[in-house]
């Protein structure tokens, strides 16, 4: 241990010790005055105010003058008042007694008709609850919606026209000063008004529209009714169970074209996913197919809807094949029902959501 | 050195920058994890009728089959007054546009038809609407004429399985304790009746106090104890004969509670000699039994595993009533309830995944379920008096007794959705307790 440790030591220790019993740390409580104050109204200060107030003086004060007394002395008379005449009662009127009631052969009681059969029974009202609102002096004001109920995209910033009309500015090799390189002004728009692609005249001719890509051929129609005699016959294939079956056998996931442009924002891809979410019902799923995470691929028409019959299956994790059926089934009605007046996506970016692959996930549903 | 580190270093932040505006290489992908949970609204037009002798069954079988899949709570009927358009024929093409507007997202159509026999022939198909597709496959039913009910039960059980992915319990019955009388002087006998009250039939007289009816696996028996000689005996009775004949007894003892194994050949039940109640095993066939538990205290309610391995049962032998579970063949339990109150009554579930149970805590009873390990347990129900739980077949459902209070008191049937949703009172003539549910028929 060297000296400057030693030294430190020591001098911590004094430290302490004098904070322990050198009363460093002890303290007295400081004197303080307490004085009784009362809140009193707005009313109440005005009206104390006011009697502390100094009167106004008065210009001139008039003296009372003294009442004109009578110069003679009033007469004095000492007649007894007499009573008030009280009529006497008329004692012919109340002294016949009230009349007895009249009392006639007391019926026999009526036998009570006792049926065996049982009272009806009315069906017990249910247990219920009400929960009773607190009560108080005053009510709050409502609170401000602050937060929109649904997720949107942001809006596009507004287009601000500049004030100054710029050349653009090029780097020109030949020239000794290279000038700061900047980007022409926009000009304005051409048209004055807004013309919606409704308005406008239909074109002369389009060119003829792509072919979609290739897919599996659709489920042929389910054929009639065979003529069994019980509900246990087991159904024959369909479609989404071909597809089920496609989708177990391939391990990888069916290719989908490839999409380009720029991606959706956060705020965007939030929208869709909550525009499925209100239409993915879950209620009448079994259990089993509430621990069926399903993935399903779709393809989507430039006005926003699912091509219906492009929806598929593409892997399924947590569940028995028919868990799957019912996982798949439930997802694809919500993509379809509410897609069906187009999702809100910005057309100029359909080639990043012309392919979806929506998981489902339903573990926050999950019935325990 | 140090500036090549921070051209780099620029390099990667520019990069990381310049990433999201890039262009995106495949399929956008988003996950759901929130949906809604709310029943599916679906359209059951009246059946078509293919002869003048099916009209009145086509009509009232599109009724029944409405009836069944709404009163599970996971389905909403659309009424026939918002149909755009009907179904006059089997075999044409459903216009699903009509169906999407009145937001039908299942539709089932169907035909009826009294063949040359006799015989009444139900053809029907399941649409999903949305996606313009059927599902699964038509399906055709035959019957006698009387029983169209159970017909229109199997197709709503055929509506239900291929939606939900599991299997219904419309098709199915439900023996319990019929009572009548006031409270001091109830005369209770068995009856029996279609899952939804129709069809009902007694099966016992009220001369003797009758309880705990209990199916056998097949539907074909129902065990039940009866004070007919004074002390509580287990009887056998035979559903299509109304037979009944009386188990093996001992003289001195009270025997009660039985319940059959999943084998349909045992039966295991409480006997209570000399003060002291344990569990039994008995062969139907041979009448040997077996005792499984030799404990002080009292032990009951037992209840096999689907499997027929595990027993749960309920004991006081830890100063209060809980639940337990031991092996089939008798042994160590080990106790599964771990809440505050008292436990009775446990019920194994058809699938074999949870346990129902009748608690009673802080004065109030309820009905509730827990795993087979006591975990994860939850109170359906609450009420002055619940009790006596029995599982649907597919184990989705339980059915209870419930009695008010009072002297004017009386008990009746309820059921309600293992999520604790879809509490109803079950449709009875009389006063009813002590339900049991049949398996599907």
């Amino acid at each position: 241990m060297n000296t400057g440790q030693i030294i430190s030591g020591a001098g911590h220790i004094s430290l302490i010790a004098w904070a322990l019993f050198g009363n460093l740390l002890a303290s007295e409580p400081i004197p303080f005055e307490v004085m009784e104050v009362t809140a009193i109204s707005e009313e109440q200060f005005a009206a104390v105010m006011a009697t502390q107030r100094t009167p106004d003086a008065a210009a001139e004060i008039a003296a009372p003058q003294a009442p004109d007394m009578p110069s003679e002395a009033p007469a004095l008379s000492s007649q007894v008042d007499t009573a008030p005449e009280q009529p006497a009662p008329d004692a012919a009127q109340s002294t016949t007694p009230d009349a007895a009631p009249e009392l006639t052969q007391t019926a026999p009681p009526v036998e009570a008709e006792v049926s065996d059969e049982p009272p009806v029974l009315e069906p017990p009202q249910e247990d219920m609850a009400a929960l009773v609102p607190e009560t108080t002096l005053r009510p709050k004001p409502r609170p401000v919606e602050r937060v929109a109920p649904e997720q949107v995209a942001p809006p596009e910033p507004d287009t601000a026209v500049d004030d100054v009309q710029r050349e653009e500015v090029r780097p020109d090799e030949s020239a000794e000063e290279q000038a700061e390189e900047s980007e022409a002004t926009a000009p304005e728009e051409a048209a004055t008004e807004i013309v919606t692609e409704a308005e406008q005249a239909a074109p002369s001719k389009s060119v003829r529209p792509k072919a979609r890509p290739a897919r599996a051929p659709a489920p042929e129609p389910a054929p009639e009714p065979e003529p069994t005699q019980t509900a246990e016959t087991p159904p024959e294939p369909s479609g989404i169970e071909a597809a089920l079956a496609a989708a177990a056998e391939t391990s990888e996931p069916t290719s989908a074209p490839t999409s380009s442009g720029p991606p959706l924002s956060a705020g965007e891809t939030d929208a869709l996913r909550v525009a499925v979410q209100q239409c993915w019902n879950v209620g009448s799923l079994s259990s089993e197919a509430l621990n069926t995470t399903v993935v399903v691929g779709m393809q989507m028409t430039e006005d926003a809807k699912p091509v219906s019959s492009s929806i598929r299956l593409i892997s399924a994790t947590g569940g028995s094949s028919g868990a799957t059926k019912q996982a798949y089934e439930a997802a694809r009605r919500a993509i379809i029902r509410c897609g069906a007046r187009g999702y809100n996506l910005p057309a100029e970016k359909y080639g990043a959501w012309r392919n979806i692959e929506m998981t489902f996930n339903p573990e926050k549903m999950r019935i325990k | 050195m140090m500036h090549r580190f921070l051209t780099l270093l620029t390099v990667l932040f520019t990069a990381l920058l310049i990433q999201p505006a890039a262009a995106q290489d495949g399929p956008l992908r988003i996950e759901i994890t929130e949906g809604v949970i709310e029943p599916l609204p679906f359209a059951v037009p009246a059946f078509v009728a293919d002869n003048a002798a099916a009209e009145e069954a086509a009509r009232n079988i599109a009724g029944v089959i409405a009836a069944d899949l709404t009163g599970t709570g996971l389905f909403r009927e659309i009424p026939a007054k918002a149909f755009i358009s009907g179904i006059t024929s089997f075999s044409s093409p459903v216009q699903f546009a009509d169906w999407k507007a009145v937001n039908a997202q299942a539709l089932v159509t169907g035909a009826v038809s009294v063949d040359a026999g006799g015989k009444l022939v139900v053809r029907f198909r399941i649409w999903d609407v949305f996606a313009g597709q059927e599902l699964g496959s038509g399906l055709q039913l035959v019957g006698t004429q009387d029983g169209w009910r159970r017909i229109a039960h199997k197709v709503a059980d055929q509506v239900y399985a291929r939606i939900t992915g599991e299997g219904g319990y419309f098709d199915s019955r439900v023996v319990f304790v019929s009572e009548t009388g006031p409270k001091d002087k109830r005369a209770k006998r068995l009856a029996i009746m279609d899952y939804d009250g129709a069809n009902l039939t007694y099966l016992t007289d009220s001369s003797s106090i009758v309880l705990a009816p209990r199916f056998s696996p097949t539907g074909d028996r129902i065990l039940y104890t009866s004070y007919e000689t004074g002390f509580p005996r287990i009887y056998v009775l035979d559903v299509a004969s109304v037979r009944r004949r009386e188990l093996e007894s001992q003289d001195g003892t009270m025997s009660f509670a039985p319940r059959f194994g999943p084998d349909g050949t045992t039966v295991v039940y409480s006997l209570s000699r000399g003060g002291n109640t344990d569990i039994f095993t008995m062969d139907v066939g041979t009448g040997r039994s077996t005792q499984l538990t030799s404990a002080p205290s009292i032990e009951t309610a037992p209840s096999f595993s689907p499997d027929g391995r595990q027993i749960v049962f309920e004991s006081d032998r830890s100063g209060s009533n809980q639940l337990y579970i031991m092996s089939a063949s008798g042994g160590e339990a080990h106790r599964i309830s771990s809440g505050t109150g008292q436990y009775g009554t446990p019920v194994w579930s058809p699938r074999g995944d949870l346990i129902a149970f009748t608690k009673q805590s802080k004065g109030r009873f309820h009905i509730g379920v827990m795993r087979t390990d006591g975990s994860e347990e939850r109170l359906l129900t609450a009420s002055f008096l619940d009790e006596g739980p029995t599982w649907s077949p597919n184990g989705r459902v339980i059915m209870f007794t419930r009695e008010t209070q009072g002297a004017q008191g009386a008990a009746s049937l309820y059921s309600v959705d293992i999520t604790g949703r879809n509490l109803r009172r079950v449709s009875t003539a009389t006063g009813a307790s002590d339900p049991a549910w049949s398996p599907l028929q």
